[in-house]
């Protein structure tokens, strides 16, 4: 028997060939099968819109801090760096141990975010200049020698004739210097430890050159940029779903099949939702996640970050670590937030619809974005990188350890060779298996 | 593996069809078990080395807050008789499917 699905008696089939075009018609009688769902009306837009081209400006810039020989409070000492175990900066010379302010709440004006309206940025978010160069010359002020800086891969140096360190603080529009920044928690040797029992767990079918040359004690701390957004938007989504009705059988014996019924609905659903925190890479490379040609998804995987604890810019934290600018304007991170703002909004709305037992086929979908606030901010990554060359073709393979949280993931290289010899070996089993009974029963 | 796979199908496929007349499938549909079976443990093998389906699932993973949601349903039609056991095209937990997007 041909499948019948969607086929109504003497009719067009529903499900499938009808062009639906939102918005619905308003005259059908609302039969709502999800217990969750309330037949309202949709609600209108919220009124006063802010205008999203001309994003408001708020300054994060530390005003304690200037590019150059940044002080030690206490002794007057630049040797400062982040001690993990308790996320402080000590001074390496007389100890003493301080933190930078918190942002959360510092940067924005308190509101709830579903009063947010229109774009708002900090100031280490603002748009980038290309004609602002990356590598900065940075005069000491203990000697007053030239000491030059490649913010592209570091925030401080060493003056090679005073020994002082000098880092950069202040924001120039290259997107170096972010809104702020979440210190690393984990130590090198936990980063270590979590590597070892990633890759542990998949050794037998690794490529053996990665096993023969792992060496996790070259995992590097870097500290990558993203943008750390908050949101107020709607959405509505459109689509059809069917209600089981009747489930039989017809037929004997092997000719034996299940047949069924179903009422077809039109399905529209809105809501108003706010997100708190959604954290997007803000660096075009680290953006690019075509797994067929590199494996950044998963430095993607090990998020979210615990960016509540995210602290205000000193580059002293970034002392003996590396980090990696950002290259990305908000407007080229917009249609990746509006991409993940639409998912979240139909996860949202899934259990409206769960009393539809046989699915939904969205069709439609329309996002509207109220305002949103964006902070630049460094967060900390352990990332393990191994260069694996196959058929003439490279790839690094990364094993990333989130810096605060310690969730790790990552791509290890596999040797060919031992998964066909798996799926080989596992395929013959079966088959002799399946062999072997339909001969005994021929 | 491809290779493997139509090999084993076309040698025994007949044979085994062949032996038991009576059964009209010839029961070589269960010679693709052996196949299956090694491309599927391939695939599951490769995953779990290489992760490339894995990212940050921000759906669940992000705080977010939503109002109640609202909306209407209307019965526009009936399906009688058919095998399929989900509507076609089902997406409602495809979430980053996107469909076509309304301005």
């Amino acid at each position: 028997m041909n499948d019948a699905a969607g086929e109504a008696p003497g009719g067009q089939s529903a499900g499938q060939d009808q062009d639906l075009q939102p918005p619905l018609a308003a005259a059908a009688p609302a039969q709502d099968p999800a217990a969750t769902s309330a037949a309202e009306p949709v609600p209108s837009p919220l009124p006063g819109q802010g205008d999203p081209n001309e994003p408001v400006l708020v300054g994060t810039q530390n005003q304690r801090l200037g590019d150059g020989v940044n002080r030690c409070p206490r002794c007057g000492s630049t040797e400062i760096q982040l001690r993990p175990a308790t996320g402080m900066l000590i001074c390496l010379f007389c100890r003493y141990e301080w933190s930078e302010a918190a942002v959360e709440g510092q940067i924005f004006a308190e509101q709830p975010l579903t009063e947010l309206q229109g774009t708002v940025l900090g100031s280490g978010a603002s748009n980038i200049d290309a004609s602002v160069e990356d590598v900065l010359t940075l005069k000491c002020g203990a000697c007053g020698s030239e000491v030059i800086v490649n913010v592209a891969n570091a925030m401080s140096a060493r003056c090679h004739w005073c020994r002082n360190v000098l880092t950069v603080n202040n924001q120039v529009p290259n997107g170096a210097v972010p809104d702020a920044v979440l210190p690393f928690a984990l130590t090198h040797d936990q980063a270590v430890a979590a590597i070892r029992e990633f890759a542990g767990k998949r050794k037998t079918f690794a490529h053996r050159r990665f096993v023969r040359e792992f060496s996790p004690e070259n995992v590097v701390g870097v500290y990558l940029p993203y943008m750390v957004i908050d949101g107020n938007a709607s959405a509505d989504v459109w689509g059809y779903g069917e209600v089981q009705t009747r489930s039989y059988t017809r037929g004997s014996g092997d000719d034996r099949e299940t047949y069924y019924d179903a009422d077809v609905y039109q399905v529209q659903r809105h809501v108003d939702y706010t997100v708190d925190d959604l954290t997007i890479e803000s660096s075009a490379e680290r953006a690019n996640m075509d797994v067929f040609v590199n494996t950044n998804n998963v430095i993607n995987a090990i998020l979210p970050f615990d960016t509540k604890h995210a602290v205000e810019w000193n580059a002293s934290y970034l002392t003996g670590f590396t980090s990696e600018k950002r290259d990305q304007n908000i407007e080229a991170i917009r249609p990746m937030l509006e991409n993940q703002l639409l998912s979240i909004a139909r996860s949202e709305v899934q259990p409206s619809v769960s009393g539809y037992d046989r699915g939904v086929r969205w069709e439609h979908e329309k996002l509207e974005v109220h305002g949103t606030r964006w902070v630049s901010m460094y967060l900390p990554v352990w990332l393990y990188s191994y260069y694996h060359e196959e058929k003439g073709r490279g790839m690094v393979h990364y094993i990333a350890v989130n810096g605060r949280t310690g969730e790790t993931m990552g791509s290890v290289p596999v040797s060919r060779a031992r998964l066909l010899a798996a799926a080989l070996t596992t395929g013959t089993v079966i088959e002799a298996i399946v062999i072997g009974f339909l001969v005994a029963t021929a | 593996m491809i290779i493997w796979l139509i090999n084993t199908v076309a040698l025994l496929g007949p044979v085994l069809a062949e032996s038991n007349p009576q059964d009209e499938d010839g029961g070589g549909w269960l010679l693709l078990a052996g196949p299956a079976a090694g491309v599927a443990l391939y695939g599951m093998l490769f995953r779990y080395y290489r992760n490339t389906d894995k990212s940050h699932s921000f759906e669940r993973e992000t705080t977010i807050e939503s109002q109640p949601v609202t909306g209407t349903d209307a019965k526009v039609d009936e399906v009688r008789g058919t095998k399929r056991t989900a509507i076609n095209g089902n997406n409602v937990k495809k979430y980053r499917d996107r469909v076509n997007r309304v301005e």
